[in-house]
């Protein structure tokens, strides 16, 4: 990226903040914390059995962390190729780290 | 027109504490790695001096255990990886038409934690024994069962601190790369030294939050009584073997990719040809980044992790050679029908291409599993990492150095002694590790600190030791060299081996700290070189002169490291019996390390609370230095 294409989708960064103004982050935040909320409440009410109740938690948390990464870190935007690159590099060495050593050090 | 700051001007031992320019860093980067890289060099002699003639009582076998954990551990982290980072600080910014790095603080704050963490390391020497439980200090060899004294805990945390330094490094190459090229250089323009180190800067930032994890780890165990290596205890010794080589076999590829690096620039220099096939460069160099992180248990064929594992790493880990293969073709064919001029970064590149084809070779035949089983741990495996290590990254590194020598300090390597020291450097180490092979063969076990006459080992270990000491006169002539052409006057030409190809070779030798003038406009892959086929001058200017904003100098840096050089040794002695009771008090009730810490985030509050916007460069003074416009 040279740094006149940095400076178009800074702008464009801009453009796109002006247009969504603070709407479109109050409902991902009220989104965010009804998230929270149900994963509270499956806890609470107990579910079918704890294995249902563990993936639902999981499942909650997933969706959480992809909406934050999206809307808060930003990488639904413009000129975020970089980082989300990065960050599945890091996701598929750490996990494959992780399966690999599960796999044939405790089994 | 910016409001000018005034700043102030260290001279001196403080200007170099206090930099923050990459050019300046680099140079303490290579006089420290030069340090590590002579004890680690010494260490090296001192082995093989032991090891010359059978039965050899020249040291005990503790110091030997110590010598050959200090060797490797001050090798790899010590020596060669800041020489990797002088080079790239001198390089990537001239090289992509940058000022400076992304982050010239955090720069600086790379290099103190390095030099602190590797002091740290070698204080061992003189504070109750080193670590001698080999340099990838294996549990349970490591834990506080079977190594006693406090070696393995400056291992520890020497390199945890180091370490630090490392990863800090890594980012900021990864932010200054992707964000602070010229206009006009997409990805597919920039130099293959940029590219390599663009993929090793990634490699760091993946492979050595691993490491960080088993150091602590193995620290917890050690001072703090943890149990994650204990198997009485429930813990599992094989576990810091998966941790260490999924660091350490990124880590080897982080070491060799540089050195890739900066022969893809000597060679075609020095052909007057472009280099051939860059884009293969460029997918060649991604894939063996990709493929280093899917084949770290080939160390570990032997620990048992059954066929199926086996296997499948195995060709994993012979997969590696294709696109090696691609790499050393393309120097080959770049050198094919070029104007070669046998100049002594030239032939340090020339050197390295036979060298590590031969390092890959034996490289393929360890990866084969059940052959593996007869090669593991013995001076066969001694003889591969070797060739791929000395014969090719430290070749690799001293091409560089006499490369870039000239741009970094504004004077040329004398060719004769660069030359000479080339010769003694390569029949050296092909006496010294050649021979290694075949002792490996024969049954010569790694680490051990002595043999038995009459096995066949006598002549070859001889041999290895008279190589170990021609490659010693050969480094010794380099830094003579170094030496001498510091007396000399500065003054060599922009470009002086006349046909530089990339940008770092537009600009004055050494270049003003602003670097560019005007940042130029990169119109084609090899930018300068570009140019003077279009018969230009220099480098078309993409931005009209200004006001050049600089980041000031700070002894921030400096102060943080020492925090956390204290408290990593409070931390280490934190459980010792001291006869003294003041210590006692001090080091058993964490008051050191508090102190350490509190001097770290102090340092790091005073820069959040201080905002320094850094000062400018006007343009009359850059009219007054006289630098072409």
């Amino acid at each position: 990226m040279t740094s006149a294409d940095h400076q178009a989708t800074h702008d464009a960064v801009k453009h796109s903040q002006r247009h969504e103004g603070p709407q479109k982050h109050i409902i991902v935040f009220i989104f965010s914390i009804i998230l929270t909320a149900i994963a509270f409440a499956a806890v609470i009410a107990g579910g079918v059995n704890t294995a249902f109740t563990v993936l639902f938690l999981l499942l909650m948390a997933i969706i959480q962390v992809l909406v934050q990464m999206g809307y808060w870190m930003h990488l639904k935007d413009r000129g975020h190729m970089m980082p989300i690159i990065f960050m599945i590099g890091g996701f598929f060495v750490a996990g494959t780290a992780i399966v690999t050593a599960l796999y044939w050090v405790w089994w | 027109m910016a409001h000018a700051h005034s700043v102030k001007r260290h001279k001196g031992l403080m200007d170099w504490l206090t930099t923050v320019d990459h050019k300046k860093i680099a140079i303490l980067y290579l006089l420290a790695g030069g340090l590590f890289f002579g004890i680690g060099g010494i260490e090296a002699v001192l082995i093989r001096l032991q090891l010359i003639k059978p039965m050899n009582d020249f040291v005990s076998a503790q110091t030997f255990n110590e010598l050959i954990t200090m060797h490797g551990t001050t090798m790899i982290f010590l020596g060669v990886m800041p020489v990797i980072f002088a080079l790239m600080n001198a390089v990537i910014p001239l090289q992509i038409g940058a000022r400076d790095v992304a982050f010239p603080f955090l720069n600086s704050l790379g290099f103190w934690t390095f030099l602190f963490g590797g002091l740290l390391l070698n204080l061992s020497w003189i504070m109750g024994g080193a670590p001698d439980a080999g340099w990838t200090s294996y549990t349970p060899l490591s834990t506080t069962t079977y190594s006693t004294t406090h070696g393995v805990d400056f291992y520890t945390v020497g390199l945890q601190i180091a370490g630090l330094g490392t990863l800090i490094g890594g980012i900021n190459f990864l932010a200054t790369i992707i964000t602070m090229r010229a206009p006009g250089m997409s990805f597919m323009r920039m130099p293959m030294f940029t590219w390599t180190s663009f993929i090793t800067s990634a490699m760091i930032l993946f492979a050595f939050p691993a490491i960080t994890v088993g150091l602590v780890l193995l620290s917890f165990d050690r001072i703090l009584g943890a149990n994650f290596f204990e198997v009485s205890n429930g813990g599992n010794p094989v576990l810091w073997q998966h941790i260490f080589w999924i660091f350490g076999h990124p880590e080897v590829y982080i070491l060799i990719l540089p050195a890739f690096g900066v022969i893809s620039e000597v060679i075609p220099t020095f052909a007057r040809k472009r280099l051939f096939g860059y884009s293969s460069m460029v997918f060649a160099t991604i894939l063996i980044a990709f493929l280093g992180f899917m084949v770290w248990a080939h160390h570990m064929f032997t620990t048992g992790l059954g066929p199926v594992a086996n296997a499948l790493f195995s060709i994993a880990t012979m997969l590696i050679a294709v696109p090696t293969g691609i790499k050393i073709f393309n120097w080959l064919f770049t050198m094919w029908g070029g104007q070669i001029r046998f100049t002594s970064p030239n032939l340090f590149a020339i050197g390295f291409i036979p060298t590590f084809v031969m390092g890959g070779v034996t490289g393929v035949m360890l990866a084969s599993a059940p052959a593996d089983f007869q090669f593991h741990d013995t001076y066969f495996v001694v003889a591969h990492f070797h060739y791929v290590i000395v014969g090719g990254l430290v070749s690799g590194l001293l091409s560089g150095l006499h490369y870039w020598w000239p741009k970094m300090f504004g004077r040329m390597l004398n060719e004769s002694l660069g030359k000479l020291s080339f010769w003694f450097f390569i029949i050296g180490f092909h006496l010294t590790f050649f021979v290694q092979h075949f002792l490996g063969l024969m049954g010569m076990q790694r680490r051990v600190f002595t043999y038995l006459p009459n096995q066949g080992f006598d002549t070859l270990n001889m041999v290895s030791t008279v190589g170990a000491i021609l490659m010693g006169i050969g480094i010794l002539f380099f830094l003579i060299n170094a030496i001498v052409t510091a007396f000399k006057p500065k003054g060599v030409a922009d470009d002086p081996w006349e046909d530089g190809r990339t940008l770092e070779w537009a600009i004055p030798s050494p270049p003003p700290e602003y670097n560019f003038k005007q940042i130029p406009l990169v119109r084609g892959i090899d930018a300068l070189w570009k140019e003077k086929m279009a018969g230009n001058k220099g480098m078309t200017p993409a931005e009209p002169l200004g006001p050049i904003h600089m980041p000031s100098p700070t002894i921030l840096p400096f102060v943080m490291s020492v925090g956390i050089f204290i408290a990593g040794l409070g931390f280490m002695f934190s459980k010792e019996d001291f006869s003294n009771s003041f210590m006692s008090l001090i080091f058993n009730n964490w008051i050191v390390v508090i102190i350490g810490l509190l001097i770290t985030f102090g340092s790091m509050l005073l820069r959040s609370l201080y905002d320094d916007h850094g000062w400018h460069i006007e343009v009359e003074e850059l009219d007054e230095e006289g630098v072409k416009a």
